[in-house]
């Protein structure tokens, strides 16, 4: 018989115990990883709508951290193309619009010769044809989420429009948009001549140096406007940050709670088990040997509790992303790196949870422990 | 009431107990006053009286399971509180029977016998070795797997005493060792410790209160209210 033998056996006996310790670590983890991957899925899911859009850089003015950058004048276009390696610059409007009775939509001005349109999928209809047309174009979940198909009518703001297509992209956020022609978009904003940013498409094989360089000379030449990259305007976007903020603080609280858990199972489970403890000094066992004993015990637990965490938390997502209310609008993102996080923490609490009850079972006088019974 | 002188010169001495006093609850309850007595080597020694008499208190101290609140405590010589290291004293020099046998429910009746045997630098063979030979030599070869709840009282406490021999000890202490056994059971039970002295001329003692238990020992040590208040010699019995 082996020391890990023992271990087992000891798990194996206090079945009900050892699997409620599995279930609350597991919920904990569970909670972590569906939080993490749903507040990292929505920051890729950003960085996806510009790179799928062929965007390698946007430009918008310097404000506050409002959502929503200030709109400028849209010749600054021109002032762009007029830079190194910068193929296209396309200027556009972009605000969250509350429109009929649904929540706060995004709603996009584009210009017609803007290249963002290309990566866009119709999947019914048609495109706007020019610039006067009051007509918009619906993301396939917006189109859900509005309830309305190709000849509806909708209402944004002062303006009512014809939906004319529905589309499909790549990028989560821009299926829940309503898009239309920029000139359109400036009207019923009242923001005649103004974009609020500007998507640039670079020369293919520009370096980061010389993306630096532009950056620097965006800066020098335009004053009050600062260029992005898709990870940045990701990393900065306010939204984001609070979604994040908001997903770690809850995956605090649940690890909290799962931690307390753990704790309150195995100091329990060391009260039950003092007598044994007692048994064991008696016959000569080392302190050190004991206090491994009920570490290993509550590390193994933590362990199984880690895995089965990580495979709910999975589980649990992948479910919501193919619920009806949330299909296309949340997607988990998944990596390596997560996953060993997660075992990491739920190691770490089985280890933390199990210290206090082990130093106290082994500190005991074997006589004291042995009246337990 | 007189203190006991309790020497025996013949052999040389292994225990030696000045002035024993344990107190407990703030010193409102006094267990042992002032208990002296010596122990030599390969004795069997019954240590009889009342309950609360204060002779498990004694034996715990002897096993070092316990400490005295004063008096002193010598191993061959060496004071207990020297002895540095108590683990490996009571893993190498005790081999402790307890009246409820105290063996782990959930291992098997060899694997509790291998416990004590951690604490020795034996791999896991030996173990598995030295245990299979212990249960054979009280009479369980045929019950090695069986966990404890599948045993009679008395086949529990026969795997109790083979954990106790596990690692060789220089004595063995049992308290009320046939305690919760039948008059058969109890029986065979003492016929082992008597045999197992004879056998290996081990040092034993003996806590209960049983006069029948008691006689099988070479010496009776009798105690009321903590202290010891005769001692006698019997005829010795086996060996």
């Amino acid at each position: 018989m082996r020391f890990f033998t023992i271990i087992c056996k000891n798990l194996l006996r206090r079945r009900t115990r050892s699997l409620l310790t599995i279930a609350g670590i597991a919920i904990g983890i569970g909670a972590v990883v569906a939080l993490a991957s749903l507040a990292w899925g929505f920051e890729a899911s950003w960085v996806r709508t510009y790179t799928a859009r062929g965007t390698d850089m946007i430009v918008t003015k310097v404000t506050s951290q409002s959502p929503i950058p200030a709109p400028f004048a849209e010749e600054r276009e021109k002032d762009l193309r007029a830079l190194p390696h910068v193929v296209q610059a396309s200027g556009l409007l972009t605000d969250l619009i509350s429109i009929e009775d649904a929540p706060t939509v995004l709603v996009f001005g584009w210009k017609g010769d803007a290249f963002l349109w290309e990566h866009l999928h119709l999947v019914s209809g048609r495109w706007p044809e020019n610039d006067s047309e009051p007509v918009v174009v619906l993301g396939s979940v917006a189109a859900d989420m509005l309830n309305k198909t190709i000849g509806s009518s909708v209402q944004i703001e002062t303006g009512t429009f014809q939906v004319c297509g529905i589309f499909e992209s790549s990028a989560l956020a821009e299926n829940g948009a309503v898009i239309l022609r920029l000139p359109q978009m400036q009207r019923i904003t009242e923001q005649d001549g103004k974009v609020n940013f500007i998507n640039m498409k670079l020369a293919p094989g520009t370096t980061q140096q010389q993306i630096d360089e532009l950056r620097r000379a965006i800066a020098t030449r335009l004053t009050g406007f600062k260029a992005f990259t898709a990870g940045e305007i990701a990393q900065n976007n306010t939204g984001i940050q609070v979604a994040k903020a908001m997903s770690w603080a809850t995956s605090g609280i649940a690890l909290f709670v799962g931690a307390i858990g753990v704790m309150n199972t195995v100091l329990m489970s060391v009260f039950e088990r003092m007598h044994e403890i007692g048994i064991l000094l008696a016959i000569g066992w080392r302190r050190s040997r004991i206090l491994r004993m009920i570490l290993f015990e509550s590390i193994l637990l933590g362990v199984i509790g880690g895995i089965v965490g990580c495979a709910a938390g999975t589980v649990a997502v992948k479910l919501l992303e193919n619920t009806p209310l949330l299909r296309g609008k949340i997607q988990g993102e998944f990596s390596v790196f997560l996953f060993a996080l997660a075992l990491a923490i739920s190691i770490g609490l089985g280890a933390l949870g199990g210290l206090y009850p082990a130093v106290r079972g082994s500190r005991m006088q074997p006589s004291e422990a042995l009246r337990y019974e | 009431m007189t203190e006991a002188q309790t020497t025996k010169s013949s052999t040389p001495v292994l225990v030696e107990a000045r002035d024993l006093c344990r107190t407990f609850d703030e010193g409102r309850v006094e267990a042992l006053r002032g208990v002296s007595f010596e122990i030599g080597e390969g004795e069997f020694v019954a240590v009889q009286g009342p309950s609360g008499s204060g002779k498990s208190t004694l034996l715990q101290l002897l096993g070092a399971l316990d400490a005295p609140t004063s008096g002193e405590l010598r191993f061959r010589g060496n004071r207990f509180n020297l002895l540095g290291d108590i683990a490996a004293f009571r893993a190498r020099t005790v081999g402790f029977i307890f009246q409820s046998f105290h063996l782990l429910p959930t291992l098997s009746a060899l694997e509790n016998v291998q416990i004590p045997m951690f604490e020795m630098p034996w791999p896991a063979s030996e173990r598995r070795k030295r245990a299979t030979a212990l249960l054979e030599a009280v009479g369980l070869g045929d019950r090695l797997g069986h966990l404890p709840p599948k045993l009679s009282g008395g086949e529990r406490q026969r795997v109790a005493i083979a954990r106790a021999l596990a690692n060789e000890p220089a004595f063995l202490l049992a308290d009320e060792p046939t305690g919760n056994l039948d008059s058969v059971s109890a029986d065979r039970i003492m016929d082992l410790l008597v045999k197992i002295h004879a056998e290996r001329g081990m040092t034993i003692v003996v806590v209960t209160h049983d006069a029948t238990v008691a006689r099988h020992a070479g010496r009776v040590l009798r105690m009321l209210d903590g202290r010891i208040v005769s001692q006698e010699s019997a005829a010795p019995t086996a060996g």
